[in-house]
């Protein structure tokens, strides 16, 4: 589904390169669960957002469901991730100014879709998430993990392949994070999304396929399950 | 996807309230100001735009030149009609009218006694040619026959009304309308004209009436070649494609065929467009009618967008200010899908519904607006949407034009946000601080420059205003009445019974018999020549008319010589030191005794006495040559000039001896009004436009101060809650309040003094043009451009204040936890 080959990624300083990715090659098939590990630093975050689009590689290629990703422009780029990517945020990212309604719908609208439809479907999402009660809330309203549970909601509303996920449960107490644990272990095993998650507990990292740890921008060690 | 954009806008304006309400406000007074000046402007430039053909049309008018002086005259000579009509190729209509002089109007009705409407102005001889120049709708009677025989009359509806309340249109013709002496049969009526314009008649005698009433034929002068009458107006509609030049040059070579031009007299003839009418001020139109300045509109117009600007700076500065509040909201938006222009149209669909807010409130307030200037506001201008397609039009434009001017910048810098930065930092990293800070201190610069220069213009203009209004200008201006006899009725002999009888009132101290007040809008002047050996000195001598008493009421100084006698009417006169430094400059008061030839073309006067200069004019003039004559003539005796004694405080014995004044005019003239004024209104006339000049400028500096602060106040809240660590920190470690306040009001007191820099060199040039229309005028003192800079500091620092303090005593614990 996805290949990475030699991605760095480095920012100039004075006459240096900081590699922040240094020469990463990584294959991703659908279907997997993938955790990235690695002390702070490492490159986890930048790692998920090359892959997510949100950002550029300083060098490599980059392949994504058959697309040559590095040659393509802003706007194809943007499409193809809209198309096939959910991003899911540790501060959960919601949009304070709109309801748990409104905040799963936004992708819908982006990406065009009827009234009626994007009615459907968020109300089908709800009620798979049971939170069809708080629907008129808003995000200051709602406790962390109910939180989470809706930006998970969001990222799923518009069918992605791709699920990618910066620390999910980072801002969750233990109790919270093993909810939305499991709720991605069934999203894979279910409904066959691929997902990316990093984590830096090892306890997380365990309900994934692989585990890949990084250090200072390189993959030190990786792990079938 | 708009009414997503519409609900999270709504929410983010309640969650926001103070910075919603600063940017509807200020634009709302922006879009106020633009819209009552866009009433009183549209208004102005839409006279007379509906006449059919109107490219067409033109006015003949005279110009000359009298000893090197430029004259102008609205009108022609009487017989310039007539030869133009059958002389000049290249005119479909040649339409010949004349203004007559406020007759009194008798309608015969059931009694014996006709009703009366006195000194009706409006009143004109036409012919049919005018209808055909001038398209009207006609109600009654046809253009064809109505004005062709002598005598008859066409009516405008509403006129009509007036004479004939009960009767139909249909009625009204064959009835009797009478001018004064002149009886006339009604053979038309046509609807009063509703659009703007300056074509106000609403009696239209026939033309051909001279033809049989020797009054009217000796007025409209129609063999006289020499005698340009502003009266006698000449319009003509060109054919197609023909060149005014063509037309100016058949007219002029008509005139010097008929008439030899005296020595130093030249007369030109010119056309001038229709739409030149409503503006030009060198011609009168038919009756005094108002005569628009565009220098006055353009600049209300340049009030207006600078008003508008600072509303739109306002919504720029707060707005970026607030940014870093949105990132996280953009940074979510991109990366759920969102491109850049969706953003982009999201952000100036907010812009749009807080213009469109501003843009009704604007509506609310403009009918409240016209009502607070309507002393210098004409009354024709409504602010009533309904049957106003252009001003719903204007609305339009305005309203979308703000929206892209306000929204168009924060929304590029918005949506530019790098969803990275964002959401990986929780809040936005600095790095694009700097340039958009930059931007927002050029903004805060720019209002500050408009409301300095506000404050600066406003300050030179009260104080030139107070300066003309108590300038010593040679006399004594209270406490006098001038009291204007009927100049139709008047006569010496009953102004002489009237001033004896005024005279007799205790609480009059002296009165006398005269022609204009010392100082008046319009003066008289004749040619005269005094000679003393080789000098020659030959000049334009201002007259004035008065008996003995007129320098006395007037307190005018007697400087050598004695005071005017009855005797000295055909033989001596008075002249003003002016006059007298002329004719011997280092002893001007031995002019005494000397004598003035060629006055009036052939007179030889004494110089009586010399009297201290004062100004016959406003101050806009400089003082001239001027010589006062005892008045022995009837139009140099119409006026009673009336010292009043002072009033006891509280006193009303004024008003009983105008009351007394007003019984004894009634036995005089018992059928005019009693028409006086006070000579010091009649002063402050003439700075009526200045006057204006400076109340809509006051308003403009309040306004602007008001906007201006309103965005400062924005900036405070938001520099204080970007710097609430630092000021934390710095408390930390021993920072009073004070030195806190300091800290962070020393960049907006250096933003003021930058503008303040800027400003003052375009200040001082634009208030010296100003200054230039006045002869006579006040400095402009250092001291209005440190009092305006010291003011609008003093004024932010207050206003921030109110947000630097709260922020300076904070408890640091709090700003440093939260971190």
């Amino acid at each position: 589904m996805l290949s990475l080959q030699h991605i760095s990624k480095f920012y100039q300083a004075g006459g240096t390169r900081n590699f922040v990715i240094n020469d990463i090659s990584l294959e991703v098939e659908a279907g997997e669960f993938i955790s990235i590990m690695g002390p702070s630093g490492s490159g986890k975050s930048t790692l998920l957002n090359i892959i997510g689009m949100l950002d550029e590689p300083s060098s490599g290629y980059h392949y994504f469901a058959g697309e040559t990703v590095h040659q393509l422009k802003d706007k194809q780029r943007s499409a193809l991730y809209k198309k096939f990517i959910g991003f899911v945020f540790q501060a959960y990212h919601l949009i304070d100014e709109l309801t748990v309604y409104e905040n799963i719908e936004t992708p819908l609208i982006y990406q065009d879709f009827k009234s009626a439809e994007r009615k459907a479907m968020v109300a089908d999402m709800l009620d798979r998430f049971q939170i069809v009660g708080k629907k008129d809330l808003f995000p200051a309203q709602l406790s962390g993990g109910q939180q989470q549970l809706v930006g998970i909601a969001r990222a799923l509303i518009a069918g992605p392949k791709l699920l990618l996920a910066d620390e999910p449960t980072g801002n969750l107490n233990s109790k919270q994070g093993e909810e939305i644990m499991q709720l991605f272990k069934k999203l894979n095993k279910e409904d066959g999304v691929t997902i990316i998650q990093v984590t830096h507990s090892e306890k997380n990292a365990e309900y994934g396929s692989r585990i890949i740890n990084l250090l200072d921008g390189r993959i030190e060690s990786s792990k079938q399950l | 996807m708009f009414k997503n954009y519409l609900k999270i806008a709504l929410r983010g304006f309640g969650r926001h309230k103070l910075f919603t309400f600063i940017n509807v406000v200020g634009l709302s007074i922006g879009i106020s100001a633009a819209v009552v000046i866009y009433l009183i402007v549209h208004f102005d430039f839409t006279f007379d735009k509906f006449h059919k053909d109107g490219d067409r049309i033109y006015r003949v008018v005279t110009n000359y030149t009298y000893s090197g002086d430029a004259g102008f005259n609205s009108g022609v000579c009487g017989p310039m009609g007539g030869a133009v009509k059958t002389q000049v190729t290249g005119i479909d209509v040649v339409a010949p009218f004349f203004t007559l002089g406020q007759p009194d109007v008798f309608i015969p009705g059931n009694t014996d006694v006709p009703v009366r409407f006195k000194n009706q102005e409006n009143i004109v001889l036409a012919d049919g040619n005018y209808f055909k120049i001038f398209e009207y709708k006609w109600l009654a009677g046809s253009v064809q026959q109505a004005l062709d025989a002598p005598n008859q009359v066409v009516l405008t509806s509403d006129q009509a009304k007036k004479y004939f309340p009960t009767l139909s249109y249909d009625q009204m013709i064959g009835k009797i309308v009478t001018y004064d002496t002149l009886k006339t049969t009604v053979t038309g009526i046509v609807q009063t004209i509703k659009e703007n314009t300056d074509f106000n008649f609403h009696d239209f005698i026939s033309y051909s009436t001279n033809q049989a009433n020797k009054t009217i034929a000796d007025q409209l002068q129609l063999t006289k070649w020499g005698a340009t009458n502003s009266e006698s107006q000449l319009f003509v509609k060109l054919s197609p494609k023909t060149t005014t030049a063509h037309i100016e040059k058949q007219i002029n070579d008509i005139f010097s065929k008929n008439y030899k031009e005296r020595a130093g007299v030249s007369h030109s003839y010119h056309l001038q467009p229709l739409s030149d009418m409503h503006f030009n001020e060198n011609y009168y139109n038919f009756f005094d009618d108002r005569i628009a300045s565009k220098t006055t509109l353009y600049g209300l117009l340049a009030i207006a967008s600078f008003l508008l600007l600072l509303g739109c700076i306002n919504f720029v500065n707060l707005t970026t200010a607030q940014a870093t509040q949105r990132a996280k909201e953009i940074g979510i938006r991109k990366t759920m899908g969102s491109s850049r222009k969706q953003l982009i149209l999201q952000f100036l669909s907010e812009t749009f519904f807080i213009t469109l807010v501003a843009v009704i409130i604007s509506i609310v307030l403009a009918p409240l607006i016209l009502k607070l200037f309507a002393d210098f506001i004409s009354p024709g201008i409504s602010a009533n949407l309904l049957g106003q397609r252009d001003l719903i039009l204007f609305l339009v434009v305005l309203t979308v034009v703000v929206s892209l001017l306000s929204g168009f910048y924060p929304a590029i810098l918005l949506s530019g946000y790098n969803p990275i930065m964002v959401l990986k930092n929780q809040s936005v990293s600095n790095s694009s601080k700097s340039r958009n800070a930059y931007l927002r201190k050029f903004l805060t610069i720019t209002q500050f420059i408009i409301a300095q220069f506000f404050i600066m213009a406003t300050i030179l203009v009260s104080k030139q205003i107070y300066y003309v209004m108590h300038k010593d200008m040679g006399f004594k201006k209270d406490a006098i009445l001038i009291i204007s006899a009927p100049w139709k009725n008047l006569t010496i002999k009953k102004n002489k019974l009237l001033i004896d009888y005024i005279r007799s009132i205790p609480q009059v101290s002296l009165a006398g018999l005269g022609g204009p007040p010392p100082s008046e809008d319009g003066s008289n002047s004749t040619e005269s020549t005094y000679r003393d050996g080789k000098k020659e000195v030959k000049i334009e001598l201002d007259e004035k008319y008065g008996d003995e008493n007129y320098i006395n009421v007037y307190h005018i100084k007697l400087l050598a010589g004695r005071n005017l006698r009855a005797s000295d009417s055909t033989s001596g006169f008075l002249i003003n030191e002016t006059y007298a430094r002329l004719i011997n400059p280092q002893h001007p008061l031995e002019a005494v005794g000397k004598q003035i030839e060629k006055f009036n073309g052939d007179k030889t006067m004494q110089v009586i006495g010399v009297v201290g200069d004062f100004n016959q004019m406003s101050l806009h003039e400089s003082i001239t040559p001027l010589a006062i004559l005892e008045g022995n003539q009837t139009y140099n005796s119409a006026r009673l000039h009336v010292a009043l004694k002072p009033e006891t405080p509280g006193g009303n014995e004024w008003k009983t001896a105008i009351a007394q004044m007003g019984t004894y005019w009634k036995q005089i003239y018992p059928d005019d009004d009693f028409d006086y004024k006070f000579f010091d209104d009649n002063i402050a006339k003439f700075y009526v436009s200045e006057q204006h000049t400076a109340t809509l400028l006051a308003w403009a500096t309040g306004l602007s101060i008001f906007i201006s602060c309103l965005g400062l106040l924005g900036l405070a809240i938001y520099t204080t809650n970007q710097r609430t660590k630092e000021i934390g920190v710095r408390k930390v470690l021993g920072a009073s309040v004070a030195q806190i306040v300091t800290l962070l009001s020393t960049e907006m007191v250096s933003l003021i003094l930058i503008a303040f820099v800027v400003i003052t060199p375009i200040a001082w040039w634009a208030m010296n043009k100003w200054m230039q229309s006045f002869a006579d005028r006040t400095n402009i003192s250092w001291w209005i451009f440190v009092l305006s800079g010291a003011g609008m500091i003093i004024t932010a620092v207050f206003v921030s204040s109110f947000q630097t303090v709260k922020a300076a005593i904070a408890n640091p614990v709090k700003s440093l936890r939260s971190e």
